[in-house]
């Protein structure tokens, strides 16, 4: 029996750009995915994420640079000679035909024979367990089952890339945590270079060897999800990543300690000059006495609280603290920031001050 | 909101009995009479009273009028029609939809406009065209001064002519025009998931496959209800048979039912045989609405997944 073991290839992107008239979606850029990695493009809506996929994919014409997959040009070649295979939202099966026929329809318009293609088509339901449902219509299928097929779809072709537009987008939360698990452990079989575009940082952290942050077509930052979280490289990662977001207050260094518009002290550090002090709500401590918090809201969320707090000078800060410590005072809160944690940015450019 | 009173109800009821009643009327009659032989008919009028003579009427009918071969024709010229309009409504929408072409609103818009612009129109200068499709190229030459040239060159002075007057074709074909088709087309396949051509590109298959492999078999109710709905819209075309059809062996089964009706003046129709006629050219319709009922329900809700 044939084994549906892919091979993978790295994705070097040179200067890629793309523009719809003379609107600029995505000015130059040039990354590098590697080998068997799983790559997670991550943006709000409109960054281009999904266009820059679809580049990849061949499904959208480049307007500049080059795409090389394996080292081989590939901007210009058609979809099915890229070696790319891909998932798509909501899966797009074609419903009037089986789940067999779906999976072998790429072989069947490359003209594999009869014999061959329902071999792999086996094959690869197998590797997804699906091979009871063979005869089904997409339309009698769950929709992890869907999902699979989809899966089946694309490495029946043995593929080298395997592309995924947004498709656990359109599904519950509990389903949507159970299709993450499926796809960790699915791409740590196939080994296939992955790229997965989502505006879901849950998805992005859970899933990513690497998550590329775009903003308005440009990598924001391109690192692990633990860089990304702990280091943000700008003030729009550090409020896109974490939930609730990472606070970013403006602050005044002296030369010992950061202080608010009103001068009282915030946090203690040796830079000078106008910074936006960033600090995760997690790292942000209650505790006797510190710069003071009045407390506008809270939400109990089980497992901890998040507070929303006034600073002294009227900036707004969030805390988050595990439940076990006792009930917070709503004003007069006294907090302290851990050191270590805090992350400065520059408040021209916003990017981080290293 | 649905109201749910006993007194709202009834009067519904009532009114709809009363439609009922005055559609109904007719077809009974029409059946009714169909089956009294002509001599009955004479002594009692229209009547009530079911005879035995519908197969002595239909055959009446085959024997003595075109009836038979019109209906055939009618067949021929509705299947044509129905066809041809399914085709062309799925290929303009299929370009309206999966292409990027400019000005794309713009010809669907224009694709539209036909249904305002019905033949009853536009039948003068339809009937000129029909009686000589070639005099768009003629008037071209002219303009163009290529008729000159030719005839300076060959000695004749060009002026081609083809009537597709008393054909199939010139019956069908200026009625082919219409955008309600490309419409529900174009409505169905903006329902399916956007993303089912790009599948089909990334899994190797071309316009012309994703057109034929996906998009055919998936608008199988559609392509029924619309032909369904042109078919019958064919069959039941009246003027312009009349003007483009000038034998009898031509005519549409409409047009010669029509033709049945004045006998000798003084004499008394033959309305039983004239009735048994008009049975005949309704039958095919019913039984395809019969048939293919399911379909157009479905090809018409648009909600299939």
């Amino acid at each position: 029996m044939k084994q549906t073991v892919t091979t993978s290839a790295e994705i070097e992107l040179n200067n890629l750009s793309k523009r719809f008239d003379d609107l600029e979606v995505i000015p130059p850029m040039s990354a590098c995915l590697h080998d068997g990695e799983f790559t997670v493009i991550l943006g709000p809506s409109g960054c281009g994420k999904s266009t820059l996929l679809n580049m990849i994919a061949g499904l959208e014409v480049v307007s500049g640079g080059k795409i090389l997959i394996g080292g081989v040009e590939m901007q210009d070649m058609e979809p099915k000679d890229r070696g790319c295979a891909m998932v798509f939202q909501n899966y797009a099966l074609y419903p009037h035909m089986s789940v067999a026929e779906n999976i072998g329809y790429s072989l069947k318009v490359a003209k594999v024979n009869k014999a061959e293609r329902s071999e792999r088509v086996v094959a690869a339901a197998r590797f997804v367990s699906l091979e009871e449902y063979l005869d089904r219509r997409p339309g009698q299928l769950s929709g992890g089952q869907r999902q699979r097929v989809a899966i089946a779809r694309a490495i029946v072709r043995e593929p080298k890339v395997m592309l995924f537009d947004e498709p656990l987008s359109n599904l519950d939360a509990k389903l949507r945590h159970e299709m993450r698990m499926e796809l960790s452990s699915l791409h740590k079989r196939i080994k296939a270079t992955s790229v997965f575009v989502t505006h879901d940082q849950v998805e992005a952290m859970t899933l990513a060897d690497r998550i590329m942050v775009l903003n308005k077509g440009q990598i924001e930052q391109f690192d692990k999800p633990s860089v990304i979280y702990n280091h943000p490289a700008s003030t729009f990662v550090a409020n896109f990543i974490g939930s609730p977001a990472m606070n970013l207050i403006n602050v005044t260094g002296d030369g010992s300690h950061y202080r608010l518009g009103d001068g009282s002290i915030l946090a203690v550090g040796s830079k000078k000059g106008d910074f936006i002090l960033g600090i995760r709500p997690e790292h942000v401590a209650i505790q006797a006495d510190g710069p003071q918090a009045d407390v506008t809201y809270i939400e109990d969320l089980g497992s901890h609280f998040v507070m929303v707090a006034q600073l002294s000078d009227g900036q707004q800060i969030q805390i988050s603290r595990p439940h076990d410590e006792e009930t917070p005072a709503m004003s007069d809160l006294k907090i302290r920031l851990s050191d270590s944690r805090i992350r400065l940015f520059d408040p021209e450019t916003q990017k981080a001050i290293s | 909101m649905i109201e749910k009173t006993k007194g709202v109800d009834r009067a519904a009821n009532i009114v709809l009995a009363t439609g009922m009643i005055f559609i109904l009327f007719p077809l009974v009659i029409t059946l009714v009479t169909a089956t009294q032989s002509y001599e009955d008919f004479v002594r009692n009028g229209f009547s009530f009273m079911p005879g035995t003579h519908f197969l002595d009427n239909i055959s009446i009918v085959i024997e003595t009028t075109h009836l038979p071969r019109q209906i055939l024709n009618s067949i021929i010229m509705a299947t044509m029609m129905a066809t041809i309009k399914c085709v062309i409504a799925f290929l303009t929408a299929y370009a309206i939809v999966y292409f990027r072409i400019r000005y794309g609103g713009i010809i669907f818009a224009m694709v539209l406009v036909t249904n305002l612009m019905p033949l009853e129109l536009r039948f003068i200068t339809t009937y000129q065209v029909a009686s000589n499709v070639m005099l768009p190229v003629n008037a071209f030459l002219e303009f163009t001064g290529i008729a000159r040239i030719i005839e300076l060159i060959s000695g004749h002075h060009p002026h081609y002519k083809l009537s597709i007057l008393n054909t199939y074709f010139g019956l069908a074909a200026p009625l082919l025009a219409n955008g309600t088709g490309t419409f529900l087309f174009r409505q169905y396949f903006r329902s399916l998931p956007a993303d089912l051509s790009k599948a089909a590109k990334m899994d190797g298959a071309g316009p012309i496959r994703f057109l034929w492999d996906i998009l055919m078999p998936l608008s199988k109710s559609n392509f029924a209800a619309l032909f369904l709905i042109m078919f019958l819209g064919g069959w039941t075309q009246y003027l312009w048979p009349l003007v483009a059809a000038s034998t009898p062996e031509m005519q549409t089964a409409v047009v010669g039912l029509a033709r049945l009706s004045p006998g000798i003046p003084g004499e008394v129709p033959q309305y039983p045989a004239i009735m048994a006629g008009a049975v005949m050219v309704s039958v095919i319709p019913l039984l395809m609405i019969a048939f293919m009922q399911r379909h157009i329900v479905r090809g018409l809700t648009l909600t299939e997944k």
